[in-house]
């Protein structure tokens, strides 16, 4: 087979920002495997969409892969055991939100079994639907954080067939280089995830969109790529989202309130295609994921192969704990993450990284009045009016926080970050959201 | 497990190095080449003014604060900036009171009582300066003296605008102590000789000259001199070429939109052109640049979507272009802007941005139907 061509043609998305990226501190630490803790807190409900129901029992014994919650709905994804021990309980536990959701609590055996393969098909062999179970069986949902179920992606509408599967490698989140370490250590595993989810579509086009500044990630997928384009992209935050890699790859544009299936695409990311390989290749479930520890607040960033559900404290401590003061502590990238003010949560499916951050990096001061000076508008990649979302949303002027665009915004943050007035724009647009969506249930 | 220290807060949780802070300095930083020809073309007293406007602009911002009950926010350089840019538009001759009624005007009235920086109609310093051109104290802000006048009167003396009224309400100047300096004289601005030459249908005649190597035979200044800033004319809009340096600093900043000046520039020098004037000396003649970089540009009063910015750039230089071409008036920069401040409300109510991916293409915006509003929201999570 040939070597793939690396494309470098590609012309950036309009909008967008350009963050301090940090990536540094951990993109040169391969992947170790974090300390298995005394117990996980395993939400029962990682993925957007309908609730599971606990399939266990306090007392049960768990093995590592066992499924733990599930529900018939469609829309969802099932959650499996990550380590072997006993069920110790089923009650709510605050998440990463602060929520507090129904949590499966496993005490963990001392000695734990390693996860033994079952049987498998060879992969050449396995069919469309067979792929599209496996993904769902495995409980695989979107791990570049908005944990969407795969196998709802994999199954789009029949009038609107997809002929392009794009890897989301660009990792334009700053600080987070747990995709890049895969891309790294498993090349072609992540290549062989792209081959089955191109089956699973039937789509004849796979690109993986790598940003510009990891050559050495480009370098090694490339080598292994086949007939797999591998794209070098403009840096820019943000590249990776859904809407805007579709644009810049494919020259498609998703219309506002529709899937990349819209326009005949499918975007998933790097840990996503890797644990779908994974579970079909080994018929192993998505109980373990790969994180960075990192930020100027941790001792010795790092990339972590962590179970799903190990509380915060126990990945801060295996990266040598905090150095210094961190005024926060985040779950995710620093653009769109979530902070954590205890280290008690546990990590889920969709958790790219952990970041402790300096006040002197954060640099956020207090909120001014806006002054009007566009600069939201001009990094907002979806051409939306932040200010102006934000200034109905304060009156409670929901129609024309929609006419601005508050549905379409996906929270990328840009505005914010490039506010001289320091308005938390994202704040007022989950506001209007939420608002909106009660005000259009109550006309129905 | 309670950590210390660590905050809760919504995303994101990076900024950048942008501030209005950043802002403000920026634009004191562009003007210092503009303050320093203008010191140097018209002497000290045009220093005097400047500090004067700015402190008393600072004084008015932290007493209407302090009255309003408002956050003291001068740490943010905005006033400094009020005050700077009205000096700016004022003759070098002007008399310090006028000065300290034009800078109150500016921050007390134009920036605070309308609500403060963000809640602003008008530029706080263009709305001054209008007020003041129809104020009784007009005369004190329409007589402009030649640069380099004080080769003859000495570079220190503080020469002002007065009204001789035992000589039937004579323009003469004097010094702040009021000794008369019998060799100053009103001088024509560019656009006032050009005005008044196509109004009589005659070269201009009786104009003071500039300077024997910067006039034409007609006696106007050459495009040259105009360029450089040897003209009469108000302190800060003279050199094109220290307002040009600004401009371009800006712009490379980032802290200006180029469509801006480039739409009103441009539209003034096709427009003068089709009028039959001379579309490069109307360019170059009076106070274009300083408007168009300096105060058509202000965040607060301008659109934000880039095709808002076009219709109020494109719409300003049409204002300026008729003032001159049809109006008495010579000038019409800055009454144009403040006109275009206030439809600026309206642009950015109307003119739609086409969101990612929609393929209608809005070009007004239209508002969603909904339940009826305002909604009772749950309270704030």
């Amino acid at each position: 087979m040939a070597h793939a061509e690396i494309n470098t043609d590609y012309k950036t998305f309009k909008g967008g920002i350009h963050p301090p990226y940090n990536k540094e501190l951990a993109n040169s630490k391969p992947i170790e495997a974090a300390p298995v803790p005394g117990k996980v807190i395993i939400p029962l409900s990682q993925h957007i969409g309908a609730p599971n129901s606990a399939l266990v029992a306090a007392g049960d014994r768990v093995e590592a892969g066992q499924k733990i919650g599930g529900t018939d709905a469609f829309v969802s994804a099932p959650v499996h055991s990550s380590v072997s021990g006993v069920v110790k309980e089923v009650a709510e536990m605050a998440n990463f939100t602060g929520a507090r959701v129904p949590c499966v609590i496993i005490e963990a055996d001392s000695e734990q079994v390693p996860f033994r393969a079952g049987e498998t098909k060879p992969l050449d062999a396995l069919k469309a639907e067979e792929i599209r179970e496996i993904a769902k069986e495995a409980g695989l949902v979107g791990m570049g954080g908005a944990a969407f179920p795969t196998h709802v992606k994999l199954a789009p509408p029949k009038d609107k067939p997809v002929d392009i599967v794009l890897i989301n490698a660009c990792e334009c989140e700053p600080f987070l280089t747990c995709d890049h370490r895969l891309m790294l250590e498993r090349p072609s595993d992540l290549v062989a995830g792209l081959r089955l989810l191109m089956a699973a579509v039937g789509a004849g086009r796979g690109v993986i969109g790598i940003e510009a500044n990891k050559p050495d990630a480009i370098e090694a997928v490339r080598k292994v790529a086949g007939d797999i384009e591998v794209a070098s992209l403009p840096v820019k935050y943000p590249e990776g989202a859904e809407k805007m890699l579709i644009s810049v790859v494919a020259g498609r544009k998703v219309p506002p309130g529709k899937l990349p299936s819209e326009v005949g695409a499918l975007v998933q990311n790097v840990g996503t295609a890797v644990a779908l390989y994974e579970a079909a290749a080994t018929g192993k479930p998505l109980f373990e994921r790969v994180l960075t520890v990192t930020g100027p607040g941790i001792r010795n960033p790092k990339n972590l192969l962590a179970k799903i559900g190990t509380p915060v404290s126990t990945l801060i401590e295996a990266a040598g704990g905090f150095v210094g003061s961190p005024a926060r502590l985040i779950m995710g990238g620093p653009m769109t993450g979530w902070t954590q003010e205890n280290l008690d949560a546990p990590i889920q499916k969709g958790t790219s990284g952990l970041v402790a951050l300096t006040e002197e990096l954060i640099g956020w001061q207090e909120e001014e009045e806006c002054v009007r000076c566009a600069k939201c508008i001009e990094a907002c990649p979806m051409f939306l009016m932040p200010n102006y979302i934000v200034q109905a949303a304060k009156r409670g002027q929901w129609d024309q926080a929609e006419m601005y665009g508050a549905l379409d915004c996906f929270e990328c943050g840009c505005c914010s970050f490039t506010c001289p007035s320091f308005i938390p724009h994202v704040k007022y647009v989950r506001k209007a959201k939420a608002a909106i969506a009660a005000l259009k249930k109550g006309v129905k | 497990m309670a950590e210390k220290g660590l905050a809760a807060a919504i995303a994101p949780h990076l900024h950048s190095e942008q501030t209005i802070k950043r802002g403000m300095t920026d634009v004191l930083i562009a003007l210092i080449p503009v303050v320093i020809w203008g010191i140097i073309a018209f002497g000290i007293n045009v220093l005097l003014i400047i500090v004067i406007s700015c402190l008393t602009a600072v004084v008015s911002e932290v007493v209407m604060r302090k009255i309003l009950r408002r956050k003291i926010t001068l740490r943010d350089w905005s006033a400094v900036l009020t005050g700077l840019l009205l000096a700016l538009t004022l003759p070098p001759t002007v008399p310090w009171w006028v000065v300290v009624v034009g800078s109150v005007i500016a921050v007390a009235i134009a920036k605070e009582l309308f609500g403060g920086l963000g809640r602003n109609i008008f530029n706080p310093a263009l709305f001054a300066r209008v007020v003041l051109l129809f104020s009784p104290f007009t005369i004190y802000t329409t007589k402009f003296v030649r640069p380099f006048w004080w080769k003859n009167g000495g570079f220190w003396t503080l020469a002002q605008t007065r009204i001789d009224n035992s000589i039937g309400g004579r323009i003469v100047y004097a010094s702040w102590g009021g000794s008369p300096i019998n060799t100053l004289t009103t001088s024509a601005t560019p656009l006032s000789l050009l005005k008044s030459g196509r109004m009589l249908g005659t070269a201009v005649t009786g104009a003071t000259p500039v300077g024997a190597n910067f006039l034409t035979s007609t006696g106007k200044p050459t495009l040259y001199s105009m360029f450089l800033g040897f003209k009469a004319g108000a302190i800060g809009e003279v050199s094109v070429l220290a307002l040009l340096l600004g401009g371009i600093y800006l712009v490379y900043r980032g802290t200006i939109d180029w469509r801006i000046p480039v739409g009103i520039i441009g539209t003034v020098f096709i427009l003068t052109w089709i009028g039959g004037s001379s579309p490069v000396y109307q360019m170059l003649g009076g106070g274009l640049f300083l408007g168009s970089f300096f105060m058509a540009t202000d965040w607060v009063t301008s659109p934000v979507t880039r095709q808002g910015k076009w219709i109020y750039a494109v719409g300003i230089g049409v204002f300026i272009a008729i003032f001159r071409l049809v109006s008495a008036l010579p000038e019409g920069v800055a009454i144009s802007i403040l006109y275009w401040n206030v439809i600026t409300l309206l642009i950015d109510r109307y003119v739609a941005r086409s969101h990612f991916g929609d393929a209608t293409r809005p070009v007004f915006n239209r508002l969603p139907k909904l339940a009826a509003r305002p909604l009772p929201v749950k309270k704030e999570a």
